[in-house]
């Protein structure tokens, strides 16, 4: 779970895709996915996905959030036919649209994830704070936020599996399978999670700033983020998925 | 009393394996697990509480194999100080955190219990028990966690790293709770530990690990003196030991600064008389 | 060069000053350890050091600091950076990008160092920690001590004269804490970087540093060098300062046969004391 937004250094195209042309992929993907209502069109993102992610020599990270994503896409497929009540019934309190509208609230939600952490596995992310300052001309210190963010996710997961592992040490059952009592159990130990964080950003505001931090502007990058053939590619295709999404009913 | 036999435990992902471990601590020992980082001495004391369980061999502890004990069973027998506090306390007072642990593993209903007892460790500690925690200094933290691991009366207590971030002081307080512990209610102890000089003090027995396997296992003073073992697992030996060592003969038996030096002057004495 | 003049620092809602009275000069090129107990107000003067007090910690200032003749609380703490880095407590928080290699480059395009410099600069940084190898890795693949040498490597890229480390070894083990401090050891030796370490390991700072500063309470208890403030351990014993053993055997040594022994630092000290007192 750690390492599912971790960057894995690699020379695929999407390796060597501006970071900006990568974001407005993702944004794509995310854009068609919501502009349609086809199933075919959904389920042909999802293929989309995939194989993005093995061009991106990362097929088993698409896999694993795959995984990751099943017992809630369950929950949330269930939900759906439960509560739509048009169309006709087939059986007990199930509708044919019912069905239909959960099997695509499910794959939209696949589809706008998958490509949401195959960007980070594929991006450095400071590269993708440089492009966005150099190219977009974003202000520093908002990328600095997003970059900041995105790298204490993976310390805040070991920091709370640290605090699990205490908490079990401890006599409390977390291995109980119950849901509910999981929630209540993690709750108390929010407080210590939220108190380390804070005093973690801090910190880490501070160490940016000994290091010239109020200096940075869009010029200080070295690294330039150009275009080529990758990106124009990147765009047609990003261009045609949403003329897809729009055009097929 | 923790028997091992044949451990094996391998991690997926990060982690030092470990491979094929064999010991017995009985009860009231007092030992250390020595080694380099990496050399599997937090997954063999996390084998031993039950927070791992062995893909391979068994781990018993007071004949209950932890691989089949329940979490509250098992709390109620292995007590686990961990090197960070700020992982385990998670209430707002000192009183209500060790009540906490009281609470999971004797239950809600036991309250009188549980009041008795959260106010003897506070006692113990010298905490009146409105103390928040979080503004408590590291060493504090450090004690209020090992007094709510403590309230159980664990019959096994394992430290990992239990110095780490603390003053001489408060290292010499914790570890004082520690040996009167095991000394007086024959508390088994099992430490991981990087200050040898703490390893010399406080424990008797010594379990050396490098690579995921267990080196040597023997009293502290003769791991010790075991120059070419030491050497193996990239462990330096206590100065004194060093000292004594490197001197030969009877000095290489003394183990604290105050009987080498005895020994030292009472030798030149000798000498000077002949 | 450092000088501090009777420096007070309250932290902001405290009851009591973290420092009292702090007047301590190091000299360029000197290698200063500082021990003292819990709450002694280490950290508070490490901070102090590099300008973080009062410049991004809120509390009452009395006094001053003044490093290469700037004081500190009137320059601004970027322009004082330049001139000192600080190593904080907590490596992990302190890295800010995923890559080594970025972790390095951060300051250098911040600082607005010319780009052909900037390749010979990081490259000299990462030998000199060495490092090198660890250039593309990413930084959550890294142990502690490798962490810890990344954020030293990261300042080292930016040459200030002085570099403020606090508890650079804390969590680290003996092997990897021996190798942080002897490549301090080269930074100081080879390239004249004053170094100014905080540390609980008094062994280490025995072995490694040249002077030493003991806090109690705030104040400066004790200082000068090594042996100097290692004479008298009785007093270091009631700040709460553990001392090494092989001092704690040279001054038993001394007061058994009431002979002449120097106070030793290490082993190897202790063990030619010893081979003398024998004759």
């Amino acid at each position: 779970m750690t390492d599912l937004f971790q960057y894995v250094p690699g020379n695929s195209p999407l390796h060597r895709m501006n970071p900006v042309t990568k974001i407005v992929l993702t944004v794509s993907v995310c854009a068609a996915a919501f502009l349609t209502d086809n199933l075919l069109v959904l389920l042909f993102l999802l293929v989309f996905d995939f194989m993005i992610g093995i061009t991106a020599g990362a097929a088993r990270k698409a896999f694993s959030v795959f995984r990751g994503l099943f017992r809630v896409s369950v929950f949330l497929f269930i939900l759906q036919t439960l509560f739509v009540r048009r169309g006709n019934r087939l059986f007990w309190i199930v509708t044919d649209e019912g069905l239909l509208t959960a099997a695509a609230v499910v794959l939209r939600l696949l589809v706008v994830c998958l490509p949401l952490t195959l960007v980070l596995t594929v991006t450095r992310v400071s590269d993708i704070a440089g492009a966005l300052v150099q190219v977009l001309r974003v202000p520093y210190p908002y990328a600095f936020t997003l970059t900041t963010a995105i790298r204490f996710i993976p310390q805040f997961m070991e920091e709370m599996s640290g605090i699990m592992e205490a908490q079990t040490a401890r006599g409390v059952e977390f291995d109980t399978r119950n849901p509910i009592k999981k929630l209540g159990m993690l709750l108390p130990l929010c407080a210590p999670l939220l108190i380390s964080s804070v005093r973690r950003t801090g910190a880490t505001a501070t160490a940016a700033e000994v290091r010239g931090f109020y200096l940075r502007t869009w010029e200080s990058g070295c690294r330039k983020y150009g275009f080529g053939p990758v990106d124009l590619a990147a765009a047609l295709i990003c261009a045609a998925l949403i003329a897809g999404a729009v055009l097929i009913p | 009393m923790i028997l091992a036999e044949h451990v094996s435990y391998s991690y997926g992902g990060g982690g030092q394996s470990v491979s094929d471990l064999s010991f017995r601590i009985g009860k009231g020992e007092f030992a250390a697990i020595l080694g380099e980082n990496g050399a599997g001495k937090t997954t063999t004391v996390k084998l031993i509480d039950g927070l791992l369980k062995p893909t391979e061999g068994r781990m018993t502890v007071n004949g209950l194999d932890t691989a089949k004990t329940k979490v509250s069973e098992r709390a109620r027998q292995v007590g686990f100080l961990f090197q960070n506090p700020d992982r385990q306390i998670c209430r707002n007072t000192v009183r209500d955190e060790i009540a906490f642990g009281l609470r999971a593993v004797w239950g809600k209903k036991e309250k009188d219990r549980i009041d008795e007892r959260v106010g003897e460790l506070l006692d113990l500690f010298t905490f009146t028990g409105d103390e928040e925690p979080f503004s408590l200094s590291r060493g504090q933290r450090q004690q209020v966690a090992l007094a709510s691991t403590l309230a159980v009366k664990p019959a096994v207590l394992i430290l990992d790293e239990p110095t780490t971030g603390l003053d001489y002081r408060e290292c010499t307080r914790i570890m004082e709770f520690i040996r009167t512990l095991n000394e007086k209610e024959g508390t088994t102890v099992v430490m991981v530990c990087h200050d040898m000089e703490v390893v010399l003090d406080y424990a008797r027995r010594a379990l050396v690990m490098a690579g995921g396997r267990l080196l040597a296992d023997g009293p502290v003073r003769e791991i010790f003196r075991d120059e070419v073992l030491m050497e193996r697992a990239s462990l330096l030996p206590p100065q004194i030991i060093r000292i004594g060592g490197r001197l030969g003969g009877t000095f290489a038996e003394a183990d604290d600064a105050e009987t080498l030096a005895s020994l030292v002057a009472d030798e030149a004495e000798r000498r000077r008389g002949a | 060069m450092i000088e501090i003049q009777s420096l007070t620092f309250r932290y902001e809602g405290a009851d009591r000053d973290a420092l009292r009275d702090v007047t301590l000069t190091v000299p360029d090129g000197a290698f200063l350890g500082i021990i003292g107990p819990a709450g002694a107000g280490k950290t508070t003067l490490a901070h102090a050091i590099g300008g973080i007090i009062p410049h991004a910690v809120r509390g009452d200032f009395y006094g001053a600091v003044r490093v290469n003749g700037s004081d500190t609380a009137e320059t601004r703490l970027t322009d004082l950076s330049r001139m000192v880095g600080t190593v904080f407590q907590d490596v992990e928080s302190q890295i800010i990008s995923s890559v080594v290699e970025d972790e390095l480059l951060y300051g250098l395009e911040n600082f607005g160092v010319p780009r052909d410099e900037i390749e010979e600069r990081l490259t000299f940084a990462l030998e000199q920690v060495g490092i090198a190898p660890l250039r593309h890795r990413t930084v959550s693949s890294l142990s502690g001590g490798q962490r810890q040498k990344v954020a030293i490597a990261s300042l080292v890229a930016l040459r200030p004269g002085i570099l403020v480390l606090d508890e650079p070894t804390g969590e680290l083990d003996p092997f990897s804490s021996r190798q942080v401090f002897s490549l301090l050891r080269t930074l100081n030796r080879e390239y004249g970087m004053t170094i100014v370490a905080v540390e609980q390991k008094i062994m280490l700072l025995c072995e490694f540093a040249d002077r030493l500063a003991v806090l109690s309470e705030g104040r400066i208890a004790r200082e000068g060098t090594v042996r100097q403030v290692l004479c008298d351990i009785r007093a270091l014993e009631e700040i709460g300062v553990n001392c090494p053993r092989a001092a704690l055997f040279s001054s038993l040594l001394a007061e058994k046969t009431g002979a002449e022994v120097p106070v030793c630092v290490n082993a190897e000290e202790a063990v030619e004391a010893a081979r003398r007192v024998l004759g």
